[in-house]
């Protein structure tokens, strides 16, 4: 397992990428925070009848945990919310090394090799987490 | 005779290969190193004598107590404890934190008005016990501030009045790598209040500088095992037992207690007082192993050379302009540094500098957050060494930060 494995190029310039990292005026927001290194995260979420209509997120944190973020707001902007469940169920899934569904999880399979990062698993998933809370709050299964 | 130049042969873990090149540690703050002395002792425990101690007279019994007993005696001496009975064993500095905080409310120690002084800058093992403890058991605390980062005697010692029960604090920060001048500290608080209960957190101090405690005449010591060659899940707590017999057991069950009936319990002497249940036998016997080859080495030789290897580090580290180091870097600096290199989060440097170069230093916010708070980041970067390190180490890491820089942009 290589450095380059981990920090691809697309996740370095995920990490880079502005276009999601802002606050959204008047929108629900949720807040993360890893314990063990202080990164923290704030979404920002518009939803409407089931559906996200804008998304970003606000906070500091390493490559990994700022490229995921970027990359969890392009994927779910404009999603139900009952694919975003689905979407993060199986990210979870990949994220523990267990079976999920390619199909589902999109481009963010670039993080498959996260499972072998012990360390870094929780770096990853800091903004899936996050989500998590908004997404118990919608939906059918509320 | 051992010399730190061949120490390296001793260390096991120091024959990996990391990332395919050697390699470099430099987590000493987290954990030390074992070597193989210490490793054999806890194996040859197991597998001859594996006894409970203290309890059945058949041989296996005997050797075994006898064992324990000389491991404390062995860290009697290293301290210069006054009594035997002065060192109580138990897992770990934080347990050792906890049981004094725990019993201190217990037995009553503060009077209404009196109140409790922690540094913020303090490890949460050192910290969060005593917040706990005021707040479960309506204490007085109060917090003394430094400046980013940077504990200040004067400071500290001027929030210090009759009304200060007890002080506990650090003599080497595991952020910070400054060392606390105990023996000033410990004489100052004293003649402001001569009822005052000193406690030093010496996690990080004890196992890098030579250690008189009768001399530093603190009231009580911490430390913990795995940070000076020993095994993990063994600590000590040292007190003075003139305090100690006035305090109230932390713990209840076997071999601490003297008599029991259904209404009550009358309790052992010290220092079983305070060691309930089966102890880690083997790894206090091992323990007595690590304490060993320190005494080989020696102290002084072992403080002088992780002191000149903290200069040479602070020095070659400050020649980075893309670097921030943390801390006082004056004299008091030794044997940690932590650092930040601008704008690349300190995850990503000790991640690769691990893949990049097979070294291992620690990131995050080393279970100080409120220091961090107080030095304005959230989390950093944090080498420590101990006497197993080189100047060469030093070299490596500073190629390694420069490969990181370079790879990142």
């Amino acid at each position: 397992m290589s450095l380059e494995d981990l920090y691809s190029e697309i996740i370095l310039d995920y990490s880079k990428n502005p276009q999601f990292k802002k606050i959204i005026e008047n929108a629900e927001e949720y807040h993360g925070h890893n314990s063990s290194c202080g990164d923290e995260i704030t979404l920002y979420l518009n939803e409407k009848d089931g559906k996200i209509l804008d998304i970003s997120f606000d906070g500091h944190g390493c490559i990994i945990s700022q490229a995921s973020a970027a990359m969890m707001c392009e994927i779910l902007k404009g999603r139900s919310v009952e694919n975003a469940k689905s979407i993060l169920e199986n990210i979870l899934r990949m994220s523990r090394g267990e079976d999920y569904n390619k199909e589902v999880v999109e481009d963010i399979e670039i993080f498959e090799d996260i499972k072998n990062f012990p360390m870094r698993v929780k770096c990853f998933t800091l903004s899936w987490h996050t989500i998590e809370n908004f997404l118990k709050n919608k939906g059918a299964d509320k | 005779m051992k010399s730190i130049e061949d120490c390296k042969y001793s260390f096991p873990t120091l024959s990996r290969k990391i990332a395919g090149k050697n390699l470099i540690y430099l987590d000493n703050a987290a954990t030390s190193l074992k070597p193989f002395n210490v490793i054999n002792a806890e194996k040859n425990y197991y597998m001859l004598n594996n006894s409970n101690i203290h309890r059945a007279n058949h041989q296996l019994a005997n050797e075994s107590t006898q064992m324990y007993e000389g491991a404390r005696k062995k860290v009697k001496e290293f301290i210069n404890a006054k009594k035997i009975s002065e060192i109580i064993f138990t897992k770990g500095a934080t347990e050792s934190l906890n049981l004094l905080a725990y019993s201190f409310a217990i037995s009553n120690f503060f009077e209404k008005d009196e109140e409790i002084l922690i540094p913020i800058s303090e490890h949460h093992a050192n910290f969060v016990p005593w917040q706990q403890i005021s707040k479960l058991f309506n204490i007085k605390i109060n917090y003394y501030v430094p400046e980013k980062g940077v504990f200040n005697e004067d400071n500290f010692l001027n929030l210090i009045n009759k009304k200060t029960k007890l002080i506990s604090f650090t003599g080497l920060s595991n952020v910070t790598g400054q060392i606390i001048n105990i023996k000033k500290i410990v004489e100052k608080a004293k003649n402001i209040n001569p009822e005052i209960i000193t406690v030093v957190d010496g996690a990080q101090y004890v196992p890098h500088i030579p250690t008189d405690f009768q001399d530093l005449n603190v009231d009580f010591i911490v430390f913990s095992s795995h940070k000076m060659l020993g095994p993990m899940g063994v600590g000590v707590l040292y007190g003075k037992s003139e305090i100690l017999e006035k305090m109230s057991p932390f713990l209840y069950g076997g071999e601490m207690i003297d008599y029991v009936t259904k209404e009550n319990s009358t309790f052992n002497v010290l220092p079983y007082k305070f060691e309930a249940g089966t102890p880690n036998v083997a790894g206090v016997i091992a323990f007595a192993q690590a304490i060993e080859f320190l005494n080989e080495l020696g102290m002084k030789e072992i403080y002088e050379h992780t002191k000149k290897l903290t200069k040479y580090a602070l020095k070659k580290l400050s020649e980075l302009d893309f670097v921030e180091i943390y801390g006082p870097k004056d004299d008091s600096h030794y044997s940690i540094i932590s650092f930040n290199l601008k704008n690349i989060h300190p995850h990503d440097v000790s991640h690769m500098l691990n893949d990049l170069s097979g070294i291992a230093v620690r990131s995050g916010h080393h279970c100080a957050q409120l220091l961090l708070n107080n030095m304005n980041i959230k989390s950093s970067c944090r080498a420590s060494f101990y006497f197993y390190n080189t100047v060469e180490d030093v070299e490596a890491l500073i190629e390694g930060i420069k490969k990181v820089k370079e790879w990142i942009k």
